[in-house]
């Protein structure tokens, strides 16, 4: 069999494997928490309409519930259709909101949202995070890149929530620039053909989306240029630069190159924690995403839509990472030639 | 001892130490230093209707006060001390946690180590902060050692991680083959042998873990799941977005705990790097310490 071939297979395999660990982590995750979900949805039912219902009834409803959302039976009884409904059936089951609205449902409105955001903001930041580190590795010795290096330093460890509230602040209330909620103007038709929509679009998420980049670039500056220090001091470098070439040619042609494939194995490694950042961005600027998603789910303790918002976290990054491994080929030409 | 290496060696350590130290003294102090702003032994900082509610900073209240009612000083040292309590306990137990698994990976080897591997990697790519906010959602009281542990249990991966690949070369190492054939059980090789070479970091996985607890706890509080009774910069947070704070233009009640925990963050993050290039010497060059 073809390298190539061989290796786009054992990647699906093993996507299709994490997948499955993931998903069955989660699970047993969701059925070990102390204290049923049921139990504390009724609870939270019989305070939000002062009433008390006694045992026998409740004992009643909460079986009906647990019914309803397919959660009755034994653990390995569970797992099994979890694991049917899931894969096969694609089914999450009802959620509270607009009951009996597939839990899936909810989550598929919401998704385009939450990927056109994160999705435009990661790659912006990940390509110029790249490209200023690559240039303040190489041009080390000036104030400009000591003190970029070091405000990065600095600012790497904020989480974006920080910066989204400091964006509000500057952009969204003290110079009345930019708009402060939503994802678009509700005013213009909802229309992707509309260029007027899509303007509103692209400006709704400008801000939101700085937040996330201005952390996401410090940190891709930081690892980027110790990369390509460290690349910088190896021989066949010196070679290239003993032999006359221009330092801008010896940055794009070889040492870039060179950084380019750890700095996007480091991507799909943190893209889990840029989406924990990132649902909170859009809770702050109430996008209508999986993050404000997930945020009516918990209050309702919408047991189905919780696990599903989960579930479906876990997809998007194992799928992204996915992605980004079947993209290492073009990059990386070992991985054709290696069998 | 490794930190005064440290302090000697990197400019980075120096800032970020001393910015920590003043942070905890700040939570060490706290019961006297709130008192000092409230200038009445009998009232708590938490209690409701003190003073003038969105009172603008002033002689009498340094950062003014809240919508409640409070003094924004003296709520701002108690959640400096919870906040700071909750961190380091968190920090500590995923520190535990993560060196021992880190070891047992590392050590052991073969099947184990692959394993514990992919389960840690599964654990670092996997978004942590629904589990964790679901996990939350359910239980029915959240104190502070709980929700310590809560944060612990997602800020192990790290640890495990670095812990594992120090043990890695570490075991290759003359020393350790000497004690080896000197027939040094295995505790007493791990304990006395690797364990003290790694000092430095554990340092760096203790920091390390505390801004991801820190990170973790601010994500449970500003969907408001965390217990409204213990005040932590992360539920000042929630409460001034909730409010609005920044729409009436009473910015500063949201910006004294934010820049806090900015200021936690950046201390945490520069004893790291201080740390890293001390006793790293392939990361020198990096920082360009």
């Amino acid at each position: 069999m073809k390298p190539l071939v061989s290796y786009v297979i054992t990647r699906a395999l093993m996507f299709l494997l994490s997948i499955w660990g993931a998903f069955t982590l989660a699970f047993f995750f969701f059925h070990l928490i102390p204290g049923d979900p049921v139990s504390a949805y009724l609870q939270q039912l019989e305070q939000q309409f002062s009433q008390t219902v006694d045992a026998a009834d409740a004992a009643a409803m909460a079986a009906e519930m647990k019914a309803r959302l397919g959660i009755d039976g034994s653990l390995p009884e569970q797992y099994w259709r979890f694991l049917g409904n899931v894969f096969i059936r694609f089914d999450l089951g009802p959620s509270f909101i607009n009951f009996p609205k597939p839990a899936l449902e909810h989550i598929l409105e919401k998704l385009p949202w939450t990927l056109w955001l994160l999705g435009t903001s990661t790659i912006i930041s990940w390509i110029l995070g790249f490209v200023v580190g690559g240039i303040i590795g190489t041009f080390r010795n000036n104030f400009a890149s000591q003190f970029l290096i070091n405000f990065s330093l600095v600012i790497s460890q904020i989480p974006s929530y920080f910066t989204a509230l400091f964006a509000l602040f500057l952009f969204g209330y003290w110079f009345v620039l930019l708009p402060t909620k939503g994802a678009y103007d509700p005013s213009i038709e909802k229309d992707l053909l509309n260029p007027r929509f899509l303007l509103s679009v692209a400006r709704y998420a400008i801000m939101p989306a700085m937040a996330v980049v201005m952390v996401g670039v410090a940190g891709t500056l930081i690892s980027t240029r110790s990369l390509v220090t460290t690349i910088l001091g190896d021989d066949y470098l010196q070679f290239a630069h003993a032999k006359g070439l221009r330092r801008s040619h010896i940055l794009m042609r070889y040492v870039l190159r060179n950084a380019m494939l750890p700095q996007i194995t480091g991507l799909a490694l943190s893209l889990g924690f840029v989406l924990n950042g990132f649902y909170l961005v859009e809770i702050i600027f109430n996008y209508p995403g999986m993050g404000s998603l997930f945020l009516s789910a918990i209050r309702l303790l919408d047991y189905n839509l919780i696990l599903g918002i989960v579930l479906m976290s876990i997809t998007v990054v194992l799928a992204a990472t996915f992605i980004i491994d079947l993209l290492l080929p073009l990059i990386d030409p070992r991985i054709k030639l290696s069998d | 001892m490794f930190v005064v290496d440290a302090w000697k060696r990197s400019g980075y350590f120096r800032v970020g130490g001393i910015m920590l130290a003043v942070l905890l003294a700040i939570a060490v102090l706290q019961p006297w230093l709130s008192q000092l702003a409230l200038q009445n032994p009998d009232v708590s900082p938490m209690s409701m209707g003190t003073f003038e509610p969105y009172a603008d900073p002033s002689l009498r209240h340094p950062a003014g006060t809240d919508k409640l009612g409070r003094d924004m000083l003296a709520l701002l040292f108690l959640g400096i001390r919870v906040s700071m309590l909750i961190a380091l306990i968190a920090g500590c137990t995923a520190t535990g946690i993560g060196i021992s698994l880190g070891f047992i990976a590392g050590y052991k080897g073969g099947w184990v180590d692959a394993v514990l591997r992919t389960g840690t990697d599964m654990v670092l790519v996997i978004p942590s902060l629904p589990l964790l906010i679901a996990l939350a959602a359910y239980l029915p009281t959240i104190s502070i050692p709980v929700m310590s542990l809560l944060l612990a249990a997602f800020a192990w991966p790290f640890t495990t991680r670095i812990i594992r690949s120090q043990v890695l070369t570490l075991k290759q190492r003359p020393f350790v083959d000497l004690a080896r054939t000197s027939d040094q059980g295995d505790m007493s090789i791990i304990f006395l042998e690797i364990l003290p070479n790694l000092l430095p970091f554990l340092g760096v996985s203790v920091a390390v873990g505390m801004s991801s607890a820190m990170l973790a706890e601010i994500g449970l509080q500003l969907i408001g799941l965390g217990p409204a009774s213990i005040n932590t910069l992360g539920l000042m947070v929630q409460q001034s977005v909730q409010s609005g704070v920044l729409a009436i233009g009473k910015w500063w009640i949201l910006f004294a705990p934010v820049s806090c925990l900015i200021a936690f963050f950046v201390a945490l993050n520069l004893i790291n790097i201080g740390l890293e290039s001390a006793f790293n010497p392939r990361l020198r060059s990096v920082t360009g310490d």
